[in-house]
């Protein structure tokens, strides 16, 4: 049994298609919340960034994790897609879609979409090689400054205030969102999690968290790339 | 009434296929759409054409024998019908409707409307059925059976097996048929011994026959004509997936 022979079976492919989009969607919730301090101030930001790096190895280990899950997610996507698309070879020439959406019908593009801003989006913050001149800023702080930490809440703000930044950033969320108001209830559905009075709360609820993390992440930007967030850096 | 049809025509699973134009000049809106198609068919004889070719059996809504998309929906846009009971009422004088057969690799042209669905019944064969004597009519009665698994898996069961699941799903998969048939089984006490090996043998049959990957758009329920729920796909998953890590 090679790693990847799950691939062969259409349900075990579905299964880990939902098992690592878990995963992904608790991650991208906690990056939210987390990250929406920045509307709070420097100090709490900052405090914030420096916990997370102080994780040392632990954060490595939560980052490889990711990493895996993502990997996993985009090959069995691509195998689905590849797989879904040979089942139809003769089109039709009129068809109605009933029960289908939108997003449902773009998950592989909006994946596609989300995994390029991705990479854009670690370049930009985690690596620092889109923008230098926004990244290794240091703060001091304590009773007269003694200490030092990386001044993460300059780097954001910097970088927002740029406006063709700050729209690729609306786009990649908006693509972000419209992945998860299909797949949050697919997941569910997926697992086994449905039944006739669940499903229809749980899709409620898909839409619902797909507003909330879209608004969440687009007020970052927005605010800061408007001035009313960080004014004075 | 007049209708404009738009039918595909095919000669056989290798040629390219067109669709080609009749006017059905009398159509009586209490015709069912195959008698319809029974009229135009007999226009095309008398004027020495190939008539179109299409599946049909009881005629009564319960055999899964009829097919057809109808303008781009499997058995038509009128929920819970299948083709023969779709009456030529639910359509408007002057309408154009386009016929087109069910379409998936899985399910090729044999000729014009008609698809070879045997891939249902190779599924079937790989374990839609239990080996052991379950007694007569009285035995079933003998065995308590709570309501709420008795209902869903007559609800299971309404599947007729007409493979509108597969025409209506952007993929391709045949999830919803092979689930309604491992959950009927899989909900009563006669199912119980070969449950896990059914659930293995039945979706690698569907694998190895080329249907596609359910990803929920959920068009295989508004197509069914017998109203199978995708709660049965999700019961399927759980069903696989227990399977597959105990069963070996």
């Amino acid at each position: 049994m090679g790693l990847f022979s799950y691939l062969k079976s259409t349900i075990l492919s579905k299964i880990v298609m939902a098992g690592t989009g878990v995963i992904l969607v608790l991650f991208v919730f906690g990056h939210m919340v987390g990250n929406l301090q920045i509307l709070i101030g420097r100090e709490v930001f900052n405090t914030y960034a420096h916990f997370l790096q102080s994780l040392g190895e632990l954060l490595w280990l939560v980052r490889i994790f990711l990493f895996i899950c993502l990997i996993l997610h985009i090959i069995t996507a691509i195998r689905l897609y590849f797989l879904n698309k040979s089942t139809k070879p003769a089109k039709y020439q009129v068809k109605a879609y009933v029960r289908s959406t939108l997003s449902s019908r773009t998950m592989i593009y909006g994946g596609i979409a989300i995994f390029l801003f991705l990479v854009y989006h670690l370049l930009h913050f985690t690596a620092g090689v889109a923008d230098s001149s926004i990244y290794g800023h240091v703060e001091r702080y304590g009773p007269l400054g003694i200490f030092e930490r990386q001044d993460a809440y300059y780097m954001v703000i910097a970088g927002f205030r740029s406006v063709p930044v700050s729209l690729i950033y609306i786009v990649g969320v908006i693509f972000l969102a419209m992945h998860l108001n299909h797949s949050v209830q697919s997941m569910f559905q997926t697992l086994s999690i449905a039944g006739p009075r669940l499903t229809p709360v749980i899709v409620r609820f898909s839409r619902i968290f797909a507003f909330i993390v879209a608004t969440g992440y687009i007020l970052m930007p927005l605010t800061i790339m408007l001035g009313i967030v960080g004014g004075g850096l | 009434m007049k209708l404009t049809l738009h039918i595909w025509r095919q000669k056989d699973a290798n040629d390219k296929g067109i669709l080609e134009t009749h006017i059905a000049d009398d159509v009586s809106e209490d015709m069912s759409f195959l008698e319809m198609l029974d009229v135009l068919n007999e226009d095309l004889i008398l004027q020495d054409k190939e008539p179109v070719t299409f599946d049909h059996d009881c005629r009564e809504g319960i055999c899964g024998t009829c097919s057809l998309t109808i303008n781009g929906r499997p058995h038509g846009h009128e929920k819970a019908t299948t083709t023969c009971q779709l009456h030529m009422r639910k359509f408007t004088d002057g309408e154009e409707i386009f016929i087109e057969p069910f379409r998936a690799k899985a399910f090729p042209v044999i000729k014009d409307l008609v698809v070879d669905r045997s891939p249902f019944e190779r599924i079937m064969q790989a374990g839609g059925f239990i080996s052991i004597h379950t007694g007569a009519a009285q035995d079933a009665n003998a065995l308590p059976i709570s309501k709420i698994n008795a209902e869903l898996a007559m609800d299971a069961a309404a599947c007729i097996g007409c493979g509108a699941c597969v025409a209506a799903c952007p993929n391709g998969a045949a999830m919803l048929f092979v689930s309604a048939k491992v959950s009927q089984f899989a909900l009563l006490p006669q199912g119980q011994p070969e449950r896990q090996k059914r659930a293995l043998a039945m979706v690698n049959k569907m694998d190895a026959e080329g249907f596609g990957a359910c990803t929920n758009h959920y068009e295989c329920e508004a197509s069914c004509p017998k109203e199978v729920s995708v709660r049965f796909i999700a019961k399927l998953n759980r069903e696989f997936l227990g399977a597959s890590l105990f069963e070996h």
